[in-house]
C-alpha cells in the first residue's frame, strides 16, 4: 500500500509559466482564443441545464478493464487508486494529478484514456460534464473514513466518531445522507451553520480538500459535502466548536500527522499502512473505485453558446466571481505584506551586517543561503508543520512569514550587490569631507545603489507574486487555490486557468508599475533642473 | 598647525610608516616625494584617518586627534582631500557635489552654497558645467570639480593624493594650473606626487620619504639641488642604482655580468652604456684589483641617472691601493678608454674609494 503522504504533492503546480511581459500576456490570450475557435467543435460544454445528464445512450470508448491494458490512467496524488488500477489493469500507465477535476480535464482533452476515482465523485461529474461514461467493472471497494493524529486526543476523537457513525447507521441516517449527497438536487444538500456551535468540549479544526464533490466542495463560497456534513453533525452532537480549513489533498495526511489539525476527511481511504501513522474512525462509506472513460463521438454544441455557458459557469453561477475576488485579495495581501516586511527585513539585515562585523555577516549569509536553497513550498511546509507546528498561527501568516524571508533574502543580496557596484572611492570622499558613516551611507551610497538594484527588485516582485501560488498547500485560499475550487465544480480548465493567468499578469503589472513610479522618484538623474535648483536664484 | 609625533602605521605585520615626526606650519605647501611603496599616500590618509594610524600621536591646532573620543568628522571638515581617482558623487550634478557638504555639514543656506559653488567653479574654469553629471565630464574636469568641492568647505589644509597620476597626459596641465594657483594664493597644502616638476613648482617645502620615515625634510630648492642624504640625491636625480660585492678570489664574473645586464635592461640603459659598465667593472676589479689586494673584499655601486644620462661606478676596498699606479697595464688603459674621469681617495676608516664617471 502507498503511504500517500504528499511526497508526490511536491509536484510544483506553479510551473505554469506566467511569462514576464504584459505584451506576452496579451499574445497568449489571443493565441488561446484562436485555439479555442479552432477547437470550438471539440469544446465540451459543461452546462448541465443545456444538455441532458442522461448517459444511457453514450457508448464508451473502452468497455472492459482489459481493453484498457497499456493505456494511460489518471489518479490523484496521495490516493490509493494507483494500487487498485495496477492490480486490475495489465500494464497500465499511471499518471498523477493533484485534483480530481484536473484528471477530468485531462481525460476530456484526450490526454488520458481513463481515470480512476470514487463512484460518487464520478456520479457528480456526470451531472456536470458530458461525454464521460463509467465502466460497469469496479476496480475495488474502498473503505473511507475520518483521519486523526496518532495521539491520545486523536484516538479519543476517532472512537467518538466511530460511535457516532454506528449510531447514524443504526438510525438509517447514514443511508439517507448518502442518497442526499449522491443525488442531483443541490437544494437539499445543506450543512448546518456550524459557526455558532457552543464549544463546550473545545473547538476542533477539520481539514479537507474542498475540491472533491460530493465529499467536500465549495458552493456559494461555503464548504459543504458528505464528509463535511458528518463532521458538522458530529461536532453538534458531541458539543465541539468547529473550524474548517481546506488544503491540497496530498497535504492532508502530513497535516494530520503533524498534529496541526484535529481531523480530516476527503474521501480518504482507510489502509493498513496509513493506520500506522494516523488513527482512523470506522468507515463512513464503502465506495466502489471505478474507471471512467470518454464516450464515443463528441458532444459538440454551438461554440458561442458553449463559451457563454462556460463563462457563466466559471464566474456567475453560485457567485463564483466572489471566490476569485477573495483569492485576489488573499494573494495581494500575502504579496504586498511580504514585499513590505521583506524589504524592511532585508534592509535591517544589511544594516546589521554593515555594523555587526564578521559574525553578523556569517549568520546572515547562512540564512540567505538556506532560504534561497529551499524550494518555496518546502520552506512553507517546514514553517507550517515544524516551526509553527504547535502554535495557532494561520496559514496566511505562515505564508507571509515564509515569503517575507524569501523576499528579504533577495533584498539583502540585491543591496549587497548594489552597494558593491558603487565605487568605494565615493565613500572615502564623503568621509574626507567630514560626513559620518551613516550620513555617507544614506546620502551617497544608497541613492546610487538603489539605481543598480531597482530593476532586479521589480523582477523579484513578479517572481514573488507567482511564487505565492503554492500557498494552497498550507490551507490558504489564494487565487490559484480558488481557481482549483472553481474547476472542481465546473470540471473545465479553460476559463478558470485563463482568468487566473490574466489576473496574475494584471496584479504583477500593477505592483511593478507602483514600484516603477517609486523608482522614477528615487532616480536622481531623472530630476528636472528646477528641482535640482529648488530654492536657488540663479544669477 | 599639524604635528606628527612618532606616528606609526602598520597593516598587520607589514610596517609602512615606522616613525613619523614632523610639523606642518600655516602657509606650508609641502610636496611629499619618494619611491613607490614608502608610505607617501599612507601619510596623508593617516592624517585624516581614512587609514587610522596604529601608533604615535597627531596634533591639529594643539588638539590631539589620535586621542580616543576625538570627533574625527569635525577634524576632517577642516582638512580637504583631493583623490587620485576624483571620487565625485555620481548621483549629483557638479554644483550639488560642491554644495552638498557646506549645506549639510556647515549649515550654509542653499543659496549661499550655490553662489559660493559657482564662484569656485569659475575659479577652476568650469562655470558652464554646473548642471552636468560627473560622468559627462573629462577626467581633467572631474579633478577640477573635485578640487572645487574640497575648497567649498574652506579647509585649513588641502591634502592632494597624487592628483594628476590618473590623468591622460593631455589633461595634466589644466589640473596642475589649478593647483599652482592655489599654491600661489598661500593655501596650506600637502601634495603627494610623482611629478617632480609639479613638486618643484607648487611646493615651498619637501618631505622626501623613504624606509618608512620622513627621510629628509627641507626647503624645496635645497632638497632638489643640494640634498643632504644619499637616498634623496639618488631619488631627485632619478638615479638607478646597482650594488654588487666581491668577497672571494673565485669571484665569478659571468654571474655578475648577468646581474648587470638585467639591471641595464630593466632601466632602459642603452646598449653601449651597458657595455661600458660591464667592461669598467671587469678591468678594474677583476684584472687590476683582485690579483693585487691582500683581502678580496670589494663593493661596487653603479648609479645611472635617467634625467641627466650619466653613469658613475663607485668601487670601495679596504687596502690603500691606487689603480693609477698600474697605468702601464693594458687593463688600465682599456679602463681609461671608457671613463671620463677617475678619482681616488683613501680614508683610514673607510679604506679606498674609486669613483669613475663613465663616458
Amino acid at each position: 500500500m502507498k503511504a500517500g503522504n504528499g511526497d508526490k504533492g511536491l509536484i510544483n503546480r506553479n510551473s505554469r509559466n506566467y511569462c514576464i511581459k504584459r505584451s506576452a500576456a496579451i499574445l497568449i490570450v489571443i493565441a488561446a482564443f484562436l485555439s479555442l475557435v479552432s477547437a470550438g467543435g471539440a469544446f465540451v460544454s459543461a452546462d448541465s441545464d443545456n444538455k441532458s445528464a442522461d448517459q444511457s445512450g453514450a457508448v464508451p470508448k473502452y468497455k472492459t478493464l482489459k481493453e484498457l491494458s497499456g493505456k494511460r490512467i489518471g489518479v490523484q496524488v496521495g490516493s490509493v487508486f494507483d494500487e487498485y488500477a495496477e492490480a486490475k489493469i495489465p500494464d497500465v500507465r499511471i499518471e498523477y494529478f493533484s485534483t480530481c477535476p484536473d484528471e477530468v480535464n485531462a481525460l476530456k482533452a484526450s490526454k488520458l484514456d481513463g481515470i480512476v476515482c470514487l463512484e460518487s465523485a464520478i456520479i457528480q461529474l456526470q451531472g456536470q460534464a458530458d461525454g464521460i461514461v463509467v465502466l460497469n467493472e469496479p476496480v475495488g471497494v474502498i473503505p473511507l473514513g475520518f483521519v486523526y493524529p496518532k495521539n491520545e486526543k486523536g484516538r479519543k476523537l476517532a472512537d467518538q466518531m466511530s460511535e457516532f457513525l454506528a449510531k447514524l447507521e443504526e438510525e438509517g441516517e447514514l443511508e439517507r445522507l448518502k442518497e442526499v449527497w449522491n443525488g442531483n438536487d443541490e437544494s437539499v444538500k445543506v450543512v448546518d451553520d456550524y459557526s455558532s456551535f457552543p464549544a463546550d468540549n473545545g473547538t476542533l479544526t477539520f481539514v479537507t480538500e474542498g475540491t472533491f464533490p460530493p465529499f467536500d466542495y465549495f458552493r456559494d463560497g461555503k464548504i459543504i459535502g458528505y464528509d463535511v456534513d458528518i463532521a458538522v453533525r458530529f461536532c453538534k452532537e458531541y458539543g465541539y466548536g468547529l473550524k474548517i480549513k481546506d488544503m491540497n489533498f496530498d497535504a492532508l495526511m502530513p497535516a494530520i500527522q503533524s498534529g496541526k489539525f484535529d481531523f480530516a476527511a476527503s474521501g480518504i481511504a482507510i489502509t493498513e499502512e496509513r493506520a500506522k501513522k494516523v488513527h482512523f474512525s470506522s468507515p463512513d462509506y464503502y465506495q466502489n473505485a471505478v474507471v471512467a472513460v470518454l464516450a464515443e463521438g463528441d458532444s459538440s454544441g454551438s461554440f458561442i453558446a458553449s463559451v457563454r455557458d462556460s463563462f457563466v459557469n466559471t464566474f456567475v453561477r453560485e457567485h463564483r466571481y466572489m471566490l476569485f475576488l477573495k483569492g485576489i485579495r488573499t494573494t495581494l495581501d500575502i504579496t504586498v505584506l511580504s514585499i513590505i516586511f521583506g524589504t524592511l527585513l532585508g534592509f535591517i539585515l544589511y544594516m546589521w551586517c554593515r555594523k555587526g562585523g564578521r559574525a553578523a555577516k556569517l549568520i546572515t549569509r547562512f540564512c540567505v543561503w538556506l532560504v534561497h536553497g529551499l524550494p518555496g513550498i518546502v520552506l512553507l511546509m517546514l514553517l507550517y508543520y515544524v516551526v509553527f507546528g504547535k502554535t495557532d498561527i494561520s496559514g496566511m501568516w505562515v505564508a507571509i512569514t515564509g515569503f517575507t524571508m524569501t523576499f528579504a533574502a533577495s533584498v539583502y543580496s540585491m543591496i549587497v550587490s548594489g552597494v558593491n557596484a558603487v565605487d568605494p572611492g565615493q565613500t572615502e570622499a564623503s568621509y574626507a569631507l567630514g560626513f559620518t558613516d551613516t550620513q555617507t551611507f544614506f546620502g551617497i551610497i544608497l541613492p546610487q545603489a538603489a539605481k543598480h538594484f531597482m530593476p532586479a527588485y521589480k523582477e523579484e516582485i513578479v517572481t514573488l507574486i507567482k511564487a505565492t501560488a503554492v500557498v494552497g498547500y498550507i490551507a490558504v485560499q489564494d487565487l490559484t487555490k480558488m481557481g482549483d475550487i472553481v474547476r472542481s465544480r465546473t470540471y473545465e480548465a479553460f476559463f478558470p486557468l485563463i482568468a487566473i493567468a490574466v489576473i496574475y499578469f494584471i496584479l504583477a503589472g500593477v505592483l511593478k508599475a507602483v514600484v516603477g513610479r517609486l523608482t522614477v522618484n528615487v532616480d536622481p538623474e531623472k530630476r528636472s533642473e528646477s528641482k535640482i535648483l529648488k530654492g536657488i536664484k540663479v544669477k | 598647525m599639524i604635528e606628527f609625533r612618532h606616528m606609526q602605521k602598520a597593516y598587520g605585520p607589514s610596517v609602512v610608516l615606522k616613525d613619523i615626526n614632523a610639523t606642518v606650519n600655516d602657509g606650508d605647501s609641502i610636496a611629499v616625494i619618494g619611491p613607490s611603496g614608502t608610505g607617501k599616500s599612507t601619510l596623508l590618509r593617516c592624517l585624516n584617518f581614512l587609514d587610522p594610524p596604529t601608533g604615535g600621536q597627531i596634533f591639529v591646532n594643539g588638539e590631539e586627534i589620535t586621542a580616543p573620543g576625538c570627533d574625527i568628522n569635525k577634524v576632517r571638515q577642516t582638512m580637504g582631500m583631493v583623490f587620485q581617482s576624483y571620487n565625485l558623487f555620481g548621483h549629483m550634478t557638479v554644483i550639488e557635489n560642491i554644495m552638498y557638504a557646506p549645506v549639510k555639514l556647515l549649515g550654509m543656506s542653499r543659496q549661499d552654497a550655490y553662489d559660493r559653488g559657482v564662484e569656485l567653479l569659475e575659479q577652476v574654469g568650469l562655470a558652464d558645467r554646473t548642471l552636468k553629471y560627473p560622468d559627462s565630464l573629462s577626467d581633467g574636469k572631474k579633478q577640477r570639480v573635485a578640487i572645487a568641492r574640497t575648497l567649498a568647505m574652506d579647509p585649513d589644509i588641502i591634502l592632494f593624493d597624487e592628483p594628476t597620476s590618473a590623468l591622460d597626459p593631455a589633461m595634466v596641465g589644466e589640473v596642475e594650473a589649478v593647483i599652482e594657483d592655489l599654491a600661489a594664493s598661500g593655501k596650506t597644502m600637502m601634495i603627494v606626487t610623482h611629478e617632480m616638476s609639479l613638486a618643484r613648482r607648487v611646493s615651498n617645502r619637501v618631505f622626501y620619504m623613504d624606509e618608512g620615515l620622513i627621510y629628509e625634510d627641507g626647503p624645496t630648492d635645497k632638497i632638489f639641488d643640494h640634498p643632504e642624504k644619499e637616498n634623496t640625491r639618488r631619488f631627485v636625480r632619478k638615479l638607478k642604482v646597482l650594488e654588487l660585492s666581491i668577497d672571494s678570489r673565485d669571484f665569478d664574473f659571468v654571474d655578475a655580468s648577468a646581474l648587470i645586464d638585467k639591471y641595464c635592461f630593466r632601466n632602459h640603459i642603452a646598449f653601449g652604456t651597458a657595455n661600458r659598465i660591464r667592461s669598467a667593472i671587469e678591468e678594474l676589479c677583476v684584472q687590476i684589483l683582485l690579483p693585487e689586494l691582500s683581502s678580496p673584499k670589494i663593493s661596487i655601486c653603479v648609479e645611472y641617472s635617467e634625467s641627466e644620462e650619466y653613469t658613475i661606478v663607485t668601487v670601495k676596498f679596504p687596502d690603500a691601493f691606487r689603480p693609477d699606479d698600474h697605468s702601464e697595464k693594458l687593463a688600465y688603459r682599456m679602463l681609461m678608454a671608457n671613463t671620463e674621469s677617475l678619482e681616488y681617495s683613501y680614508d683610514e676608516s673607510e679604506g679606498s674609494t674609486v669613483v669613475m664617471r663613465l663616458r
